[in-house]
């Protein structure tokens, strides 16, 4: 039972988390918080069941299957976010800090009206192309499922660290976000790295999606906002703007809110309450996030 | 002084028309514009009230809508308590500006979008306290509210009754902001927000003004709130989602911060044209109507980023 | 201690450290009223510093600070303001988007009271203050030279008479001790004298004038007394001919310069 909720809540910490990035990369650099982030993830798990849809054949089944829908579900989240930005959020950057915001809503709606219209206005279900089973593990029966989808989420959290610490391009990427200016001066092109920050955030969205649907079985339009919500408060938790942060802020308020169903009378009813006041609570004591930087005033 | 008088005269043909208006589309039968027109100004003074946080503060709420819904509420538990309908407008006031007042203690140490997504966390918790204590609310089965109808002198359909005492709240609070935009403590505000240790440094009570434009915001949410419930009769926490904060954040940056025409303007727009949409529109792009919200938002921000009507100072601002 | 009068601020024992940095270390030195004092010393040397713990910018980690005998070390800047100081920035920090008239306006705020009864309903009290404001803020942009740019907007003012309007919005607050962080930085020559001059004229309304000033032509013109310090210590004063002469204030100067 505790094995089984300790699972539970690295399952749901490792999808929040996941997201998370997504907003933090973006934040990191522009200091924008990119509304439409969890229209992406939704995207991306609608392109996955789109691929499981209408070509099973290219689909395939088993090991094959899933990385299948993870290529096109963060292939086609990762390109929306591209895409989005150079049209709704490029031109607005340097005019204020809220108009890219408001851009960002419309463009949410947008996306979420489009599938709502021309896809479903139904819940969906979605394929599970792995054997779901019960393993024991250290003694105690867990779904492998949440296995699957706990190892994936690591899996990518380990290529995005090598991606931002080890390859060219993550030093731009940090460089940037240490100073977009500076680093245009030293010769980086700072839109395309912003273009490939978008892809990157948008395609871990991507995966985050497809794995929200295999979790849940079932996607519908508006499935995104709800963790993009709690995932964008993990981000703040962690230190926006701070990629370990994120992970560690997602995994929180994964844990928060299991903890809150499983050991709280009415929890699930309160479980939102729980994080949120939590999310307050440690934000005045540390108000840039657990592991966010000080921010200090020069005169 | 001319061009004072121009805008005395303009203000004054405007409420004029505005104040017909409910009776114009009784007389085209068009009652349904009514209510409509009512939402927009309930959006209005909502939108002026953000307006002091966002627009003249500078600070960034995304759960300004819980304080819409603490208005709502306590209005309609006050009206079960027997209490008459204009002391439970003040009351519904007054609590929501030390809801406010209390939550700005706390949190307006934060800065920029920490600040936004603990007021966002904040209209959540709200929402759910709302949703799940059954006993004061009646949780998300909503609250019936007892019927109250003023001028009834005026006109016997409730939806222009409250029609006009919603636009004597507009009024209101275009009045108010106005006079407050233009004293001392408007420009304190503009000050904080051009630079905060410069206003601080001339002796500006920087935290202390930061407060009071964060709790005045509260006193219209109230207000539009109490006059909601009262005109709905019922109350339910699904009026006060998310969704609502960021509509009226749309409504003050897409009109203009810190204008107050902007802000009218904006709101006007934007609650405005789904039920234009809805009610022009054929049947088969009736579908289509936020579809195109989303999309006018978008092009609205990109051609005008300052907003459609910007104040000058911001104007000003943003091109520096 | 000499001076022409009781001492106006009087600082003892005052540091401000940075974690390890003593940015400001161990400073006493007194200033008494009707003084102009300038604050020399190499770059980093803690002058800036100091005078934002003297205006509550920093809280200073150990010391006191008495401004007309009371403690002020700690209090928020508004506050310190309100008793009577009133500073300028080496970077010049107007409200760019307000005009002139509005920036010297804002510099009022501490010696105003109305709120928001007042502009609410607009009672007699508040249309009269905002008047007697208005024309106030018109006479110090006078005395400082600015009186037919006040409907210009802050940011569009040329650079020295940026410099005057800082001076004007301090000056609106009716300070005792006038707070010039490197007023003359990036003036030429004519508009040097100019702030000279000004300077002085501050005195004779009875303000204390407390600068820190690089161009040694300005300090010797200017100063009644001069403070020297180097990394964060008062390492001499007196007047300006003998500090000059002074051999550890050439070491710090030359040490490092000439290096």
């Amino acid at each position: 039972m505790l094995a089984q909720q300790i699972l539970n809540a690295l399952t749901l910490g490792a999808i929040y988390s996941l997201i998370a990035l997504g907003y933090t990369l973006v934040y990191g650099i522009l200091a924008m918080i990119n509304f439409a982030h969890s229209e992406v993830l939704m995207l991306g798990a609608f392109t996955a069941l789109g691929l499981a849809t209408f070509a099973p054949a290219a689909f395939g089944s088993g090991p094959s299957a899933l990385a299948a829908m993870f290529v096109a579900g963060m292939a086609a989240a990762g390109l929306v976010n591209v895409v989005v930005e150079r049209f709704a959020y490029r031109p607005l950057r340097a005019v204020s800090r809220l108009a890219p915001l408001i851009s960002a809503i419309g463009v949410s709606i947008v996306l979420q009206n489009g599938v709502f219209l021309w896809i479903s206005t139904q819940s969906l279900s979605f394929p599970r192309p792995v054997v779901i089973g019960q393993i024991s593990l250290f003694g105690a029966s867990v779904s492998s499922l949440q296995l699957v989808i706990l190892g994936a989420a690591l899996g990518l959290m380990g290529l995005l660290h090598f991606f931002v610490e080890s390859t060219k391009m993550g030093k731009a990427m940090r460089a940037c976000a240490d100073d977009i200016s500076t680093a245009g001066l030293m010769g980086i092109d700072a839109d395309r790295v912003i273009a490939v920050t978008f892809f990157v955030g948008g395609a871990l969205g991507g995966a985050a999606g497809v794995l929200y649907g295999m979790n849940y079985g079932s996607i519908k339009y508006n499935l995104g906002f709800l963790p993009g919500a709690k995932a964008f408060t993990a981000a703040v938790l962690g230190g926006i703007g701070n990629i370990r942060g994120a992970v560690l802020g997602g995994f929180i308020l994964g844990l928060l809110e299991v903890l809150a169903c499983g050991y709280i009378p009415d929890g699930a009813q309160w479980r939102d309450v729980i994080a949120f006041t939590v999310l307050i609570v440690v934000l005045l004591v540390r108000p840039s996030g657990l592991l966010g930087e000080k921010m200090a005033e020069k005169v | 002084m001319k061009k004072l008088l121009g805008s005395r005269w303009a203000l004054g043909a405007a409420l004029a028309a505005a104040a017909a208006f409910p009776f114009l589309a009784q007389a085209v039968e068009q009652p349904y514009l009514v209510r409509v027109a009512g939402v927009i100004g309930l959006f209005m003074i909502l939108g002026l009230g953000l307006n002091f946080t966002l627009g003249y503060a500078g600070l960034f709420d995304l759960g300004f809508i819980s304080f819409y819904a603490i208005g709502a509420y306590t209005t309609a538990i006050a009206m079960r308590a027997h209490v008459p309908a204009p002391l439970a407008i003040v009351l519904a006031v007054a609590i929501t500006l030390a809801m406010r007042a209390l939550l700005g203690l706390t949190i307006l140490r934060l800065r920029g979008d920490y600040l936004a997504v603990v007021t966002m966390g904040f209209g959540e918790i709200a929402r759910l306290v709302i949703n799940n204590l059954d006993s004061l609310t009646n949780g998300p089965k909503g609250m019936q509210v007892r019927p109250w109808r003023p001028l009834a002198c005026i006109s016997p359909d409730p939806n222009v009754q409250y029609y006009l005492l919603i636009l004597a709240g507009v009024s209101l609070a275009v009045v108010a902001s106005r006079r407050i935009e233009s004293s001392r403590v408007g420009r304190a505000w503009v000050a904080i927000r051009e630079d905060e240790v410069a206003a601080r440094l001339s002796g500006i009570p920087v935290r202390e003004y930061k407060l009071l434009a964060f709790t005045l915001s509260a006193a219209f949410a109230g207000l539009a709130g109490a006059l909601f419930a009262l005109w709905e009769q019922f109350v339910t926490p699904e009026s006060f989602v998310f969704w609502e904060s960021v509509l009226v954040v749309s409504i003050v940056v897409l009109g203009g911060m810190g204008s107050i025409a902007g802000v009218l303007l904006g709101a006007l727009i934007l609650v405005g044209l789904p039920p234009l949409m809805q009610w022009t529109l054929s049947a088969e792009w009736i579908n289509y109507r936020y579809l195109f919200f989303g999309l006018i938002l978008v092009l609205a921000t990109l051609f005008r980023p300052q907003g459609l009507l910007p104040s000058a100072r911001r104007e000003s601002e943003l091109s520096s | 201690m000499t001076g022409p009068g009781p001492a106006l601020l009087e600082v003892r024992d005052l540091a401000q450290h940075f974690g390890g940095l003593k940015a400001v270390d161990s400073v006493n030195l007194s200033i008494h009223e009707g003084e102009i004092v300038s604050v020399i010393g190499p770059n980093g040397a803690g002058k800036t510093t100091f005078f934002n713990v003297l205006t509550g910018v920093y809280p200073g980690t150990r010391g006191d600070i008495l401004f007309e005998g009371r403690p002020i070390r700690g209090l928020p800047s508004h506050d310190i303001v309100a008793r009577g100081v009133a500073r300028t920035f080496q970077n010049i920090r107007l409200f760019s988007c307000m005009t002139a008239l509005e920036n010297v306006m804002v510099g009022r705020h501490s010696r105003t009271s109305q709120f928001l009864l007042g502009p609410l309903l607009r009672t007699r009290a508040y249309r009269e203050e905002e008047s007697a404001v208005e024309s106030l803020a018109k006479e110090f942009l006078d005395f400082v030279g600015l009186r037919a740019l006040g409907n210009e907007l802050a940011k569009n003012l040329p650079y020295g008479a940026q410099r005057k309007l800082e001076v004007a919005r301090a000056l609106a607050s009716e300070p005792k001790l006038l707070i010039l962080d490197e007023p003359t930085a990036g003036m030429n020559q004519t508009e040097c004298s100019d702030l000279v001059a000004l300077a002085r004229r501050v005195r004779e309304r009875g303000v204390t004038v407390l600068l820190i000033e690089h161009q040694m032509r300005v300090v010797m013109d200017i100063s009644d007394r001069v403070f020297v310090f180097d990394y964060g210590v008062k390492i001499a004063e007196g007047k300006p001919r003998q500090v000059v002469a002074d051999a550890r204030v050439i070491e710090a100067y030359l040490g490092r310069e000439g290096a």
